[in-house]
């Protein structure tokens, strides 16, 4: 399973002879950082990265916070026509994007946002707050009326009860929310392909499907260039492995 | 979930409460609903209505009715899209799904015992660290795999003497698309496999008492009692699998685009093609609204199965 | 708990700086600075990156107060997404365009380029390109090239042709072909000796159809390009050029003189495989001369025609256009002017490039000299019969898949005849 990643990480620091010459198999023999530099480099890697991060980081704010208020209204307030309006939210979740895109780009020529990270930002946000408004209303529908209704009879109007209970009584649901929307976010790429023109705009996925095309090259270069992709995900992985999959068995049981 | 009972007075007191709290509450649906209708709804319709007409992008649409819907029953393209679709649906909704639950399985009964939690979780992240990374990237690392001439598939296979084996994996029609199949397996293995893994835990060991009484091993005991005991988690896995490899189109953008001839054409590639570089916004559209279509058919269809299962359940 | 919380106010408080800094390069931008030049093209580490990397250096001296903002973009990209650029605010003022119906017609005819006629003439460009490469800029309001207006301008040429391994030709006792004949000989050699003879990059796709169109060319004439360029007369997809390409393409394919496994290898791979030394001869395009200058240290290299006949893949090279939403039209006017004159070209000539106004009198390096007279002598035979995917807009979406089961010989050449055929007619019917 895991032998593509050792082969990256292998062949990432050899000079194109020695893979020529050797092979994928033999060990790397010294650690050559050139491939990776020049691959940086080409990619303006350190810009990509900033805007995946500052995407991702957007987007899983936004979401969590279009999704709490969603879902605050279904599953606490019970509002009449919950599962139709769950159903109508689910709908994103159906829909392959190409059916967005076209019609969207002009709404975002006519506000004048086309080619920000704003506009990529807001449209996945609301792609994914579908799934967060389904994930976080069944959770809240569980929350214990007595709770609710003591807090009401308390004098708190729902603002209150929204920001001084509700989230406070979620975190943990929340930031495994957030994670989920920021690793789906990061690797989003058909949304940002369409809407992000300007080379200081473009994501990391975006750059490295750009750095297969024409000026992608040997074959140690694409390998570089496939290890700088992976590693920022094994950063998170690592650091939100234990959120994630708890995140994950909790989402799936219906 | 227990019910308390209310006293009478209480419950009319509730009552009068959550009206009032309903109305209330509605405002809070609004900035999700109105993005909603902007990001979502809006788009789908003018897609399905593109659909009926010709277009290059830039100017005015041409109404032309059903004449995409009829070019694309004949157009050969279309057809081997969807088939592709549904070949790349059948092979890795059922292999994942499968080797999920004999490795959950395994892992949670075999390997947590005899080797304890750390292993376990070390065999549960290995599995699902392709997940974390981008789709994109993974085509990519296997593009780099399978490059015919020095990849690592076609050299270790020369190194052991298999050399007749070689093909040129992306570039013969009758290895890309399961070369891509191979790939998209490798990914999704560990999205079945978490879930099936969580879903073990909870399980009430109290079920099996019967079973270990009547003296079953534990191979029996996981096919008849655990697998049907875990049947939510194994609907769920299924659909969201089925969708999302309806979908596929990064895979197929940055390895074969569609070729070598129709090998590994996909209708969401299918319709890129037509709205950005053909130029034909139309038609596009009209792969589109089938595609959406037939996922949203999958999708009824399934929930309405198993609706009909929990009832008779 | 503590330390995700502080990784995440580490992680918000990037993204806020991050946030700010584009809000302040926003403002900068919309406040429509008076000297500032977006130039976008597609070129690195060649002849044509270095020249016009020489020109925006003069350009830079030559406005020290205007900021220039270059951007290095891939050819898949504009392919894919220039339309819906062009037609959006977010538009450069100078950029590097694919020429051809299929590309700048397209953009042509749905007025999202500026006009330079005028412009051409008043800075003498039309004069230094002539009227042969005017073809390639002049579009009609169908998009049809070779009349109306000047709608971009080219300043070098482009031909396909073959690179070859002197020391291996040396080696295995073959010479430079004079004749088809020949040709395969010298392939039959090659795949005898168990080496693929050419090399060809069937996973990147658009490669083949410059193998194959080449072919095609043998039993062409100027008429027949006339008609399927400029989409004018009758083109008989099944007559005797597209039949003899097709039949002499899916042949090489059987005969192994292409890599069997070509349709697996990408286009950056199987230069490298002629780089290293592995294949023989590599099909490809002039643009790809200045990599294999510097690329190609371990033996002694030339080119040559395909041999035998007269029409050669060729053309006026990328054209810069100036997109019509464009907000520094005469600062992009002046960057166009320092590619076209004598220093920046005579850059290009020196890199591998085939300028036309350098002075080639200065050219010492042989490689160099020896690009730049065969493409002459093609277009002193009036020999440039453009690319096969200019007629119809998105083309090798067609031509490419159908080609690669050529190669795989699951259809035969009528079959593909046929196939290409129809987005073709169309196409054409609907220009009508």
């Amino acid at each position: 399973m895991l032998f593509p990643f050792a082969l990256i990480t292998n062949n990432s620091f050899k000079t194109e002879t020695e893979y020529y010459a050797n092979g994928p198999y033999s060990l790397f023999k010294s650690l050559n950082l050139d491939t990776l530099k020049k691959v940086w480099n080409l990619m303006d890697y350190s810009i990509k990265l900033r805007n995946s991060i500052v995407i991702s980081m957007s987007v899983a704010l936004l979401a969590i916070v279009i999704s709490l208020s969603t879902a605050f209204a279904l599953g606490i307030g019970k509002v009449k026509g919950k599962s139709f309006f769950i159903m109508f939210f689910l709908l994103a979740f159906v829909l392959p994007q190409e059916v967005l895109v076209f019609p969207l780009y002009h709404l975002s020529k006519l506000v004048g946002l086309y080619n920000t990270r704003l506009s990529v930002i807001i449209i996945i946000s609301v792609l994914y707050s579908s799934f967060g408004t389904y994930f976080l209303s069944s959770i809240f529908s569980a929350f214990s009326r007595e709770l609710i209704e003591a807090a009401e009879i308390d004098g708190c109007n729902k603002l209150q009860l929204l920001f001084r209970i509700i989230v406070p009584l979620s975190m943990p649901s929340l930031s495994i929310l957030f994670v989920f929307f920021f690793i789906w976010s990061w690797n989003e790429f058909f949304i940002p392909l369409v809407f992000l023109v300007s080379n200081d705009n473009q994501t990391i996925t975006i750059a490295m499907a750009m750095a297969q095309g024409q000026h992608g090259a040997t074959l140690t270069l694409q390998s570089a260039a496939a290890l700088l992709g992976v590693i920022p995900c094994i950063i998170f992985f690592v650091l939100f492995q234990r959120t994630l999959t708890k995140g994950i068995t909790l989402g799936s049981i219906k | 979930m227990t019910h308390k009972d209310y006293s009478h007075n209480t419950k009319i007191a509730t009552l009068k409460a959550s009206s009032s709290l309903n109305k209330g509450y509605m405002v809070f649906l609004i900035p999700g609903v109105l993005l909603f209708l902007l990001i979502i709804v809006f788009p789908l319709l003018a897609n399905i209505g593109l659909s009926f007409t010709k277009w290059s992008g830039v100017g005015t649409p041409v109404w032309v009715g059903f004449t995409n819907y009829m070019k694309a029953i004949r157009d050969s393209y279309f057809l081997t899209s969807f088939k592709n679709a549904l070949l790349l649906v059948i092979t890795v909704t059922t292999i994942p799904t499968l080797i999920g639950l004999l490795l959950a399985g395994f892992i949670f009964e075999y390997i947590l015992d005899k080797f304890g939690r750390g292993i376990a979780i070390f065999f549960r992240v290995g599995f699902y660290l392709p997940q974390i990374v981008p789709i994109v990237v993974v085509g990519i690392v296997w593009r780099w795999m399978l490059q015919p001439n020095w990849g690592v598939l076609n050299w270790s296979l020369k190194a052991v003497g298999l050399d007749t084996l070689t093909r040129s994996w992306l570039g013969d029609t009758s290895t890309a698309l399961p070369s891509i199949m191979m790939m998209m397996i490798w990914f999704q293995i560990g999205y079945p496999l978490v879930i099936f893994i969580a879903a073990l835990q909870r399980i009430d060991p109290v079920v099996y008492d019967a079973a270990d009484l009547d003296g079953a091993s534990r191979l029996q005991r996981y096919f008849y009692i655990t697998i049907p005991l875990i049947r939510p988690e194994i609907f769920v896995v299924v659909l969201t699998t089925i969708i999302y490899t309806l979908k596929t189109f990064a895979q197929v953008y940055v390895t074969t685009k569609g070729g070598p001839g129709r090998a590994t054409i996909v209708p969401s590639y299918f319709s890129y093609q037509n709205f950005f570089i053909r130029s034909r916004v139309g038609y596009g559209a009209t792969i589109t609204t089938v595609l959406t279509i037939i996922i949203g058919l999958v999708a009824i269809g399934f929930i309405r199965m198993q609706i009909k299962q929990e009832q008779e359940g | 708990m503590l330390k995700k919380m502080t990784i995440i106010l580490m992680l918000v408080g990037i993204m806020l700086v991050g946030i700010f800094v584009n809000a302040e390069i926003a403002f900068a931008e919309k406040s429509d600075v008076v000297g500032t030049l977006k130039i976008w093209d597609m070129e690195v580490d060649n002849a044509f990156s270095a020249s016009w990397g020489f020109a925006r250096e003069e350009f830079k001296a030559m406005y020290p107060n205007v900021t220039v903002q270059y951007e290095l973009k891939t050819f898949e990209q504009m392919q894919e997404m220039g339309k819906m650029i062009l037609s959006s605010d977010e538009v450069p003022d100078v950029m590097q365009c694919n020429k051809g119906n299929a590309t700048a017609g397209m953009y042509a005819s749905e007025g999202l380029l500026t006009d330079l006629t005028a412009e051409a003439e008043a800075r003498g460009w039309a004069d230094i390109m002539g009227s042969s490469f005017q073809t390639t800029c002049r579009y009609n309001n169908q998009g049809i090239m070779g009349s109306g207006n000047l709608y971009g301008v080219t300043n070098y040429g482009e031909f396909v042709m073959v690179y070859y391994n002197k020391d291996m030709f040396e080696q295995y006792g073959v010479e430079v072909p004079t004749s088809m004949a020949e040709f395969e000989a010298v392939c039959d050699k090659f795949v005898v000796a168990g080496i693929a003879p050419i090399s060809l990059g069937g996973l990147t796709g658009w490669p083949i159809d410059h193998a194959w169109y080449e072919l095609v060319l043998y039993k062409a004439d100027r008429d027949l390009i006339n008609n399927y360029q400029l989409l004018q007369g009758d083109v008989d997809f099944q007559g005797t050029a597209y039949t003899f390409g097709a039949e002499k393409f899916a042949e090489y394919a059987t005969k192994g003189y292409f890599d069997p496994k070509a349709m697996g290898v990408s286009y950056d791979d199987a230069n490298g495989a002629f780089v290293q030394g592995k294949t023989p001869m590599n099909i490809t395009g002039s643009w790809w001369y200045g990599s294999a200058l510097t690329g190609i240290t371990d033996y002694d290299w030339g080119i040559f025609l395909l041999p035998g006949k007269n029409l050669y893949e060729g053309s006026g090279g990328d054209l810069w256009v100036v997109p019509e939403k464009a907000k520094n039209k005469d600062l992009a006017y002046e960057f166009i002017d320092l590619t076209m004159q004598k220093e920046a070209q005579t850059v290009m000539a020196n890199a591998g490039g085939i300028p036309i106004n350098a002075d080639l009198t200065q050219i010492t390096d042989p490689h160099v000299l020896d690009l730049n007279r065969v493409f002459s002598s093609i277009v002193q035979k009036d020999g440039l019969a453009f690319y096969p995917d200019w007629p119809v807009p998105g083309y090798n979406e067609v031509l490419i898949p159908s080609l690669q089961e050529l190669f795989a010989g699951t259809v035969t050449p009528e079959e593909f005849n046929n196939a290409i055929s129809i987005p073709y007619n169309e196409y054409k019917e609907s220009l009508k």
